[in-house]
């Protein structure tokens, strides 16, 4: 399999603080990876030093054969960020939010930028009816499917997201699972979803990212499972995570 | 007619558009005028023979749709074939979202009699919301009198801090420099009527009526009402404010009153030394160039300056400090929702207390001529 973000030997340090400690992960085309974690065990650090928002300690990373450095202008077209709070920007409607990197990346005509922006937020299950809004007018689920549209916009290979289901209700969680399951069925994204969201781990991601000790232990969710680490068997032990795997993955 | 991505073979019954090469969001100018070359003919069905397609992403997809949405607007059909199957769940996806598709047109301007109504309803809340606020801020200062929390107490010393003693040393400065100004001005044209020694006077009264405080309460604005304005709005803006409100505590009480007081104290604390370094500026400017004695110069503000000068001075600053807390802390207390709406706010709050500082200033000096203090 092919790989498309691979970091190696990662060691992010605060002071006395170590958060990754020689961290190597890589991720496979077409892959949706669940990253979880304990708090403080650098799922965020991860992914900002994946996305160059984050000088790493020490480590390389590259990102579809680019090297990442820290504030240096990384593969801003092939790759889509869901933040956990939206991240869209409160002066703009929303359609101007989707429509905004459309503009800084080409020079296409106005008319055509409005419907492509309008496709997104169609794609992602919103009425236009919302395109005129400002983000504070919005809930937090329509402020997540506006920041997933606004991540597509730019038709990117990868796809990080940062708990996308975390604050919404269940109804909510599970059509923003399928519809991340659908995308990624169709549109041939990788995806690097940071989730605490134990339905989600066993619904829709294909192998699963536990940070432990600085390090990593990465697998299928079978193998995952079977690692005896104590964090890892204490994480599935918990009741939520063993209905959880009752039920199995949604198909 | 066939350019990269598009050639168009004609025939009798059909025309058809053989699609080729990178339908991708980087070639959507080019794309469109491919499509564009592919012309209604009212004997013709348009047929897409999309075999020789090697990519294409859901915006290349959206112009290859747009087209034959705009072909059947004039009556022409048009089919696609030679899709591969990963390529048409894609199409099959932009059409799917196209059926719902209820375009509106953004930023439409309402007629003028609806915005005309729109501005006076708009004046009218403001209006009422700036009085339930100042109502809201009274009953606080009212029912804080009666049962003082000691958190208030250290919150206003904590702002008489933040808003008076960091602020010293720039006002020190400013006030400084503008007695050496006022000075040298003042000898420049006094001194035309051999009247050189009348520059302590004009140096030691403007500065103790009038120019001490009022230099004092703008940096104080510009300072301290920006940063009460940013401070309540972001407050406001991470919900902490609400969060106050919920467990029981009177934001107004915790936030508000704290800085108004703070700065009441403040302000005049500050106006002492503003005064004290004006003098000293002029004094500079008097014995080092003007060759007054210092002797003399000690002598002369204590025959022209009396307590009463220095008092209207001081008694002006707590009333510019209530005006510039309030206008601060206010307009911080209005941000409801966007990071925009907070940085109009605080530059409200900074233009408006300086005005209402000045239009205030010109009263008071009014009142004094009248009253002939």
């Amino acid at each position: 399999m092919e790989t498309i973000i691979s970091v190696k030997n990662l060691v992010n340090r605060f002071g006395s603080q170590v958060v990754h400690d020689g961290l190597s992960l890589d991720i496979r085309r077409d892959e949706i990876l669940g990253v979880v974690g304990g708090s403080g065990s650098g799922k965020s650090v991860l992914m900002r030093s994946i996305l160059g928002l984050q000088r790493p300690t020490s480590g390389t990373i590259t990102v579809m054969g680019q090297k990442i450095e820290y504030h240096k202008p990384g593969p801003s077209r092939c790759w889509g960020v869901l933040f956990q709070a939206g991240a869209l920007l409160s002066d703009l409607t929303v359609q101007q939010n989707v429509e905004l990197p459309i503009a800084l990346y080409s020079n296409m005509p106005l008319e055509t930028r409005h419907e492509l922006a309008s496709l997104k937020l169609l794609m992602t299950g919103l009425s236009l009816t919302v395109a005129d809004k400002f983000p504070s007018e919005l809930s937090g689920g329509m402020r997540k499917r506006v920041a997933l549209a606004r991540a597509l916009a730019l038709e990117p290979k990868i796809l990080f997201l940062d708990e996308p289901t975390a604050g919404l209700d269940p109804i909510a969680a599970t059509e923003f699972e399928n519809l991340i399951t659908y995308l990624h069925d169709n549109l041939d994204l990788t995806i690097m979803m940071i989730t605490h969201d134990v339905d989600s781990l066993f619904g829709i991601c294909d192998r699963i990212a536990v940070l432990v000790d600085g390090g990593v232990v990465v697998g299928t969710l079978d193998e995952v499972l079977d690692s005896d680490h104590p964090w890892i068997r204490k994480y599935f032990g918990v009741p939520r995570a063993l209905r959880a795997r009752q039920a199995g993955g949604r198909p | 007619m066939s350019n990269a991505f598009l050639s168009v073979e004609n025939h009798p019954d059909r025309q058809i558009a053989n699609v080729r090469g990178h339908w991708i969001f980087d070639e959507i100018p080019a794309l469109e005028q491919a499509t564009a070359t592919v012309l209604p003919n009212p004997d013709q069905v348009v047929v897409f023979q999309c075999a020789g397609l090697e990519e294409i992403d859901i915006a290349g997809a959206w112009v290859l749709y747009d087209r034959t949405q705009q072909l059947s607007e004039v009556g022409i059909k048009s089919e696609f074939a030679g899709f591969k199957a990963a390529h048409f769940k894609f199409l099959q996806h932009i059409i799917d979202a196209a059926a719902i598709r209820e375009y509106v047109e953004p930023g439409r301007r309402p007629p003028r009699s609806k915005r005309i109504r729109e501005t006076v309803e708009k004046l009218g809340s403001h209006t009422t919301e700036l009085i339930e606020d100042l109502g809201a801020i009274a009953r606080s200062v009212l029912e804080g009198t009666y049962k003082p929390s000691l958190y208030m107490v250290g919150e206003t010393i904590k702002q008489i801090y933040l808003t008076g003693v960091q602020a010293i040393p720039v006002v020190v400065v400013i006030t400084f420099l503008i007695g050496i100004v006022t000075a040298h001005q003042a000898a420049g044209q006094l001194g035309k009527f051999g009247a050189s020694v009348l520059v302590v006077d004009l140096v030691s009264i403007s500065i103790t009526r009038e120019m001490g405080v009022l230099l004092a309460a703008i940096m104080v604005a510009g300072r301290s009402g920006s940063a009460f304005a940013a401070s309540l709005g972001v407050m406001k803006l991470n919900e902490e404010v609400d969060a106050m409100r919920v467990m029981g505590l009177n934001p107004h009480q915790m936030l508000v009153i704290p800085r108004i007081l703070g700065l009441v104290i403040a302000l005049p604390i500050l106006t002492i030394f503003a005064d004290i370094a004006g003098i000293a500026g002029g004094a500079l400017i008097a014995v080092g160039n003007m060759g007054i004695s210092g002797l003399q110069f000690v002598e002369r503000v204590a025959y022209s300056t009396d307590l009463t000068d220095f008092y209207v001075g001081l008694s002006k600053a707590p009333v510019f400090a209530l005006l510039i807390a309030m206008v601060g802390t206010l307009r911080g207390m209005q941000v409801k929702s966007s990071a925009e709406e907070l940085g109009l706010k605080t530059t409200m709050a900074v233009v408006q207390s300086i005005f209402m500082i000045i239009v205030a200033d010109a009263l008071f000096a009014t009142l004094f001529t009248h009253l002939g203090i």
